[in-house]
């Protein structure tokens, strides 16, 4: 008897909601109201526990075979999801200290080139212009236009 | 009413709402016929601009997004073979093969007036039901509230094709994300972790925006460079055969029977939470065969498959349109973010929205109405464009959605921490998705959190018996229909327990 996929994912949630439920308990009860803050999170956080034990339980007496990819399905290009999420991250730290223009200028140019490396001087000439465009339209329509304000850079002051 | 509907007309006809939803529709009619990209995606791309705009002009584009979006889902469906948007998939099963014998032209105007007809005919519904449903809404205490966003809850993890554990599972995690931080009654922090931050809890569209827009992206991206994108090319940017719109009309209306049938289900699939346009396409396109005098022809380019299908998920914005004016409940993830954009400009939703907001609420109306000849006349003069759109690809589209996202949570209150909000729900619906949660669930828990403990705490408050709950009668009928559709979900995974196919998670 082996744990899946399912098994540890029940396992976390478990572990959480129990964590959760102590420090629920541990919460103040208010003088006039009849539950206090804690009544409610104790619910959730009970059914939760019971439902991931169940997965667990389910996962151990039944282990599914067929859970991840079918054999026929696509094959999955993880490497690039890995990529794309820490260009994203690289986006959302550097948007306070090079500000949105720039910052976007670099994320959409650095994100298309990761998800499909251009080739000839016109594919990059053509990235550039997505990149550039994309940081100025949205600049523009959302600053001038709609007055929604967009990050300034704390080492740009762009 | 109708006064109020013919001055919500002559409002939403000026050029200041016109305009916002004319883009509105053109941007849901673009993003529904790319594959990859769901009406919700394309809705939270439109959020940010709504910012800036007036209440109605911003619900007026959302609203043709969401209009556009169940249309323009077709064109890939037809030409493809990929349902552009989840909504439209069964439009695929005779939409592709109609095209592939040589008649896509047929194939995506049948498409697009079975989505006007059906469209307006859900309109009519949604004007003269939604005030009735609100004055029944109205008569709700608090144990009814609660007892009626736990069937919600229920019926929606119910309905998880993957499996019911993980559906209530993820709806608990969407109950428990809404707990963190103050509580409503003594405003008592709670799992903060001494976070100030936190203390005022997760900003909800953050957290929409973080857990499908990304997790939609990142599981396209996987897809990338395989062997999916191959058939992409099949039909794009096909030239149209000649044929005439009144024939393809006559089509339509010579089966009168169908068409409102799958309007109506289209119609009760878009009022039930939470469900979306995937069912409503897919179980009207299974009543049409069955009611069908030629069920053999399904599949093989039958028109009564298309009609019902592309009727159906129109319809069924409507529904959804229904439940979140006379409820305060979305009726889905597109619905949920106009529910987060009407709370940005401060207008509260429930049962007291129409009598309290008529302008407001009859103009949400005229929208819907009006971006059908809006979706019309875009299909009519951009068809061309539209054919060659369903190529684009997904390394220039998704940086783009990806930096509107952020935008998106930014804009909210112009602070980084929202946007971090959105990275880390980013990452975390992404790994939900992976491990086989289903989304749908975690969002409706997501938006209901809060009214539920609001209600629950008012009900003891009021009163300290808990039996209320199951003695009064319309507040025992509903938890008995949620116990009673978690058993129909439980029995139904035994029965198919052999038949667990895995399908695309439906944004």
């Amino acid at each position: 008897m082996s744990i899946g996929r399912d098994g540890i994912a029940g396992l976390v949630l478990l572990a959480i909601s129990l964590v959760l439920l102590v420090k629920s308990f541990q919460l103040p009860s208010l003088p006039i109201v009849p539950v206090g803050p804690g009544f409610y999170p104790a619910i959730v956080l009970s059914f939760m526990a019971v439902a991931s034990a169940l997965l667990v339980l389910q996962d151990l007496i039944k282990r599914a075979p067929v859970t991840a990819d079918a054999p026929d399905a696509p094959r999955r290009n993880y490497r690039l999801v890995v990529i794309a999420f820490a260009i994203v991250g690289f986006y959302v730290l550097l948007l306070p200290l090079l500000g949105f223009r720039v910052a976007t200028v670099l994320f959409v140019g650095s994100l298309q080139a990761a998800l499909g490396r251009p080739r000839t001087p016109r594919q990059w000439a053509v990235l550039a212009a997505i990149a550039l465009g994309t940081a100025m339209v949205s600049y523009l329509v959302f600053e001038r236009y709609l007055l929604v304000l967009l990050p300034r850079g704390a080492w740009t002051g762009f | 009413m109708l006064d109020l509907l013919w001055h919500g007309l002559v409002n939403v006809a000026q050029w200041k709402y016109m305009l916002p939803l004319f883009a509105g529709t053109f941007i849901g009619v673009i993003g529904g016929s790319l594959p990859g990209v769901t009406i919700t995606m394309t809705v939270i791309v439109v959020l940010p601009f709504t910012y800036g705009l007036d209440p109605l002009a911003g619900l007026a584009a959302m609203t043709g997004v969401y209009v556009g979006g169940s249309t323009g889902g077709l064109i890939a469906c037809c030409l493809l073979g990929i349902p552009g948007s989840p909504a439209s998939i069964a439009t695929t099963f005779d939409g592709f093969p109609m095209s592939r014998n040589g008649e896509p032209g047929r194939a995506i105007w049948l498409g697009v007036w079975a989505s006007v007809w059906g469209g307006l005919l859900g309109a009519l519904f949604l004007v003269f039901l939604t005030g009735p449903l609100a004055a029944i809404a109205l008569e709700f205490g608090p144990w009814e509230y609660f007892s009626l966003f736990v069937l919600a809850m229920a019926m929606v993890a119910g309905l998880t094709e993957a499996s019911l554990l993980k559906g209530l599972l993820s709806t608990a995690i969407g109950l428990l994300i809404t707990v963190v931080g103050h509580d409503p009654i003594g405003s008592v922090p709670r799992f903060t972790f001494g976070s100030e931050f936190i203390g005022g809890g997760f900003p909800f569209l953050p957290v929409l925006i973080g857990i499908f827009a990304f997790a939609q992206i990142m599981t396209d991206l996987e897809k990338l460079n395989g062997p999916r994108n191959q058939p992409v090319q099949a039909l794009a940017g096909v030239r149209l055969e000649r044929f005439s719109h009144l024939k393809v009309n006559l089509e339509i209306f010579k089966q009168p029977f169908l068409l409102a049938w799958a309007t109506i289900v289209g119609l009760i699939i878009g009022i039930l939470p939470a469900i979306g346009g995937s069912a409503s396409s897919v179980m009207a396109y299974d009543q049409a065969k069955k009611f069908s005098k030629t069920p053999e022809c399904f599949g093989k380019g039958h028109p009564e498959g298309i009609i019902a299908s592309e009727a159906s998920n129109n319809a069924n914005v409507s529904g959804s349109l229904m439940t979140i004016m006379a409820f305060g409940i979305p009726g889905d993830a597109v619905t949920a973010v106009m529910l987060g954009a009407m709370t940005i400009h401060g207008i509260q939703s429930g049962p007291l929205f129409i009598s309290q907001n008529p302008d407001l609420a009859y103009g949400i109306y005229a929208a819907y109405i009006l971006a059908h000849p809006c979706m019309l006349l875009i299909c009519v003069a951009l068809m061309p464009l539209m054919l060659r759109v369903t190529s684009v690809r997904m390394a220039v589209l998704a940086p783009v959605v990806l930096v509107l996202c952020v935008v998106g949570a930014y804009a909210l209150n112009n602070t980084m921490q929202s946007v971090y909000v959105l990275l880390l729900f980013g990452v975390v619906g992404y790994v939900l998705v992976k491990l086989g949660f289903p989304l749908a669930p975690l969002i409706l828990g997501l938006i209901l959190g809060d009214q539920i403990e609001i209600n629950l705490v008012r009900a003891i408050m009021t009163d300290a018996n808990p039996w209320l709950f199951l003695t009064r009668p319309i507040s025992g009928g509903l938890l008995a229909a949620a116990v009673l559709s978690v058993a129909l979900a439980i029995w139904q995974h035994l029965r198919h327990q052999n038949r667990v196919v895995e399908e695309e998670p439906d944004f």
